[in-house]
């Protein structure tokens, strides 16, 4: 190995040029921190979906409704054992910035399918006896500084109210799920209320369902149950779609285009840049250090010695660039969750995207010193000394 | 006396190919060189001084012929045997200096012992004593860029000392400096012989330089011309 020192010192040669190329290395291991943070927020959802809930859509849009009347017939299909009405409800507090989810569902059967969301605040009686109560989650709680026991004033923009004044919420509960398959950002609000709210004429909007979710049995076959739904209503009046969670929530991800390809493509692409610029740094730097090789040779030091103080040199200039990328990613980390809010939820920097960080510097270290290391390993003494550093 | 001769070349012949041209540099050169000696290498430019000094310390191998130091038959050693030869065997003194700019002096004389299994504060001693014994115990943290030219090769004779080598190869080791420096750097490298018994092989150009050597070697395009054995007169004699 060679010594410490000399590598150090030849990095810092020619300070500047180590600096700056440090720093756009510390900006491309940044940049795909936050890229790859975004990706695991969108895919979080799908990995934390549970296998026992399958999802009931129209087949032709999930913005096309089904039936009120599909609950009953999906209860008595053999391997269900609850279901679940959700509706977009599609309002928002005070202004539209203010925007985040409500759903207008079976809110009894909701903590029963739901196991992952649990009241922090709050009781669950209060809030099944009132129907114009509403839980909200935690994390909306701390933004909109709300409580139990608060009014939440939400403009319909799917159910606007006929006398234009906005839904107003009392908070019953705040919830927090364990689970990132449901956001700690949303609203959930009695569906009866809303049903009976359009059938006095009090407010306008689709009637309907927008989805259905059911809880399968213990052991109930969910290829077949999904089948048998959508056999079920295959001829109208709504075609459904019947997909588990998982996929429902991948269908959601995909909305928004192929993410991880466009993710990954912006990240392989500062990664080959800054992998190119950190190579150009190495072969100037093993250029300059040419006669010092020599020198290192003539003294004795061996060819593997030389080919460690040229790869020690990449991968210490890559190692403090990437550190300082991932460190300026963890510090900033509360910084973004509350930049991105509700558009990515729960933003964290994961311990897998950490790893791939510490990969992604490593490996850009390796190649970018691989090339003037094998050069300086290969090159002979006497030519060394000849030339002129 | 065999004990006697460190340096024992037999039949030695190197050629260089350049734009297609074959150039015999050394031609069956034969030529033994006592232990402790002095040797200066003369001749005019081409003549082979320097490819000679090279082969003798390992860092570059003959075509054809032996090269023995010390009993040691360096074709026979594979690249990194011939690495750790030379580490032990030789220091190397440069006309251009060829220090290390990043490391201080005493970095730069401490850079050799790095081969050796000395700790640190041992290396830091060796080297603080070379440098001592060039006179430059009060450069020791001084950068090469911070150092004069003779001063910059007073440093690079104390690396080549420090591992206490039996052999100092010196390529013009004047070449790049003012008389004055030159006669300081000279007067070391008698010291050296003459004190602590080092070999020396020394190329140059100069007459006057040579003049310290206690034999003188003249080549004559790749082949040993006379050889004069004198009795030193010059620096520090």
């Amino acid at each position: 190995m060679p010594p410490f020192r000399l590598v150090w010192k030849n990095l810092l040669r020619h300070r500047t040029r180590a600096l700056l190329t440090a720093a756009s290395l510390a900006v491309a291991i940044f940049l795909l921190c936050v890229l790859r943070s975004l990706l695991v927020v969108l895919e979080s959802g799908i990995k934390a979906s549970a296998s026992n809930r399958l999802i009931v859509q129209s087949s032709v849009s999930l913005f096309v409704y089904l039936p009120e009347s599909y609950e009953a017939k999906l209860e008595r299909i053999e391997g269900v054992e609850r279901v679940v009405r959700w509706n977009w409800f599609g309002g928002y507090y005070q202004e539209p910035k203010n925007f985040f989810a409500q759903f207008a569902t079976d809110v009894e059967d909701l903590f029963e399918v739901y196991p992952e969301i649990e009241l922090v605040e709050g009781s669950q009686e209060d809030f099944f006896g009132d129907r114009r109560a509403c839980v909200i989650g935690s994390e909306m709680a701390r933004k909109f500084n709300m409580r139990v026991g608060d009014t939440m004033p939400v403009i319909g923009g799917l159910f606007p109210r006929t006398d234009g004044q906005p839904w107003d919420f009392r908070i019953a509960g705040i919830y927090h799920s364990v689970k990132p398959n449901v956001d700690n950002n949303t609203l959930f609000f009695h569906a009866d209320f809303l049903q009976k709210a359009l059938e006095s004429g009090a407010a306008n909007g689709p009637e309907g369902v927008g989805i259905f979710v059911l809880r399968l049995e213990p052991g109930a076959d969910r290829v077949r149950v999904a089948e048998t739904v959508d056999a079920l209503f295959a001829g109208g009046p709504q075609r459904t779609q019947t997909t588990t969670e998982a996929e429902f929530q991948a269908q959601f991800v995909s909305m928004v285009g192929n993410v991880p390809f466009f993710v990954g493509s912006i990240g392989g692409g500062v990664l080959i840049a800054i992998l190119l610029a950190t190579l150009n740094t190495m072969l100037m730097a093993a250029r300059e250090q040419t006669r010092d090789i020599g020198v290192l040779k003539a003294l004795g030091f061996r060819d593997g010695t030389v080919f460690g103080l040229m790869l020690g040199q990449s991968m210490l200039l890559t190692g403090v660039g990437g550190m300082g990328g991932l460190l300026i990613a963890l510090s900033s980390e509360q910084f973004f969750a509350q930049l991105l809010g509700t558009a990515f939820p729960g933003y964290h920097i994961a311990a897998e995207t950490v790893v791939e960080a510490v990969i992604a510097t490593l490996l850009i270290g390796v190649l970018a010193g691989i090339v003037p290391a094998l050069r300086a390993r290969k090159l002979s003494v006497l030519t060394a000394l000849r030339s002129v550093g | 006396m065999a004990e006697a001769a460190l340096i024992q070349l037999k039949d030695l012949t190197k050629t260089y190919t350049r734009g297609g041209e074959t150039l015999r540099v050394l031609d069956q050169l034969a030529l033994t060189m006592e232990r402790g000696g002095f040797y200066a290498l003369m001749g005019p430019s081409g003549s082979g001084k320097t490819t000679l000094l090279n082969l003798i310390g390992g860092i570059d191998r003959a075509d054809h012929g032996e090269i023995r130091i010390g009993g040691i038959d360096l074709a026979h050693l594979n690249n990194a045997e011939l690495a750790r030869w030379r580490a032990a065997s030789v220091g190397f003194v440069f006309q251009g200096f060829n220090l290390m700019p990043v490391l201080t002096a005493l970095e730069n004389v401490e850079l050799p012992l790095l081969l050796t299994d000395l700790t640190r504060a041992q290396r830091r001693e060796h080297a603080s004593y070379a440098l001592e014994l060039v006179g430059l115990a009060d450069r020791m943290h001084h950068k090469p860029g911070q150092l004069s030219g003779g001063q910059e090769q007073r440093v690079a004779i104390a690396r080549a000392i420090v591992t206490d080598p039996t052999l100092i190869l010196a390529d013009e080791p004047t070449g790049d400096l003012d008389r004055k420096s030159a006669q300081a750097v000279l007067e070391l490298l008698t010291k050296l012989n003459r004190e602590l018994g080092k070999t020396i092989l020394m190329v140059t150009h100069d007459p006057a330089a040579a003049e310290v050597a206690r034999t003188i070697v003249h080549l004559d395009k790749g082949r040993l011309g006379r050889i004069e054995t004198r009795s030193p007169a010059g620096a520090g004699g």
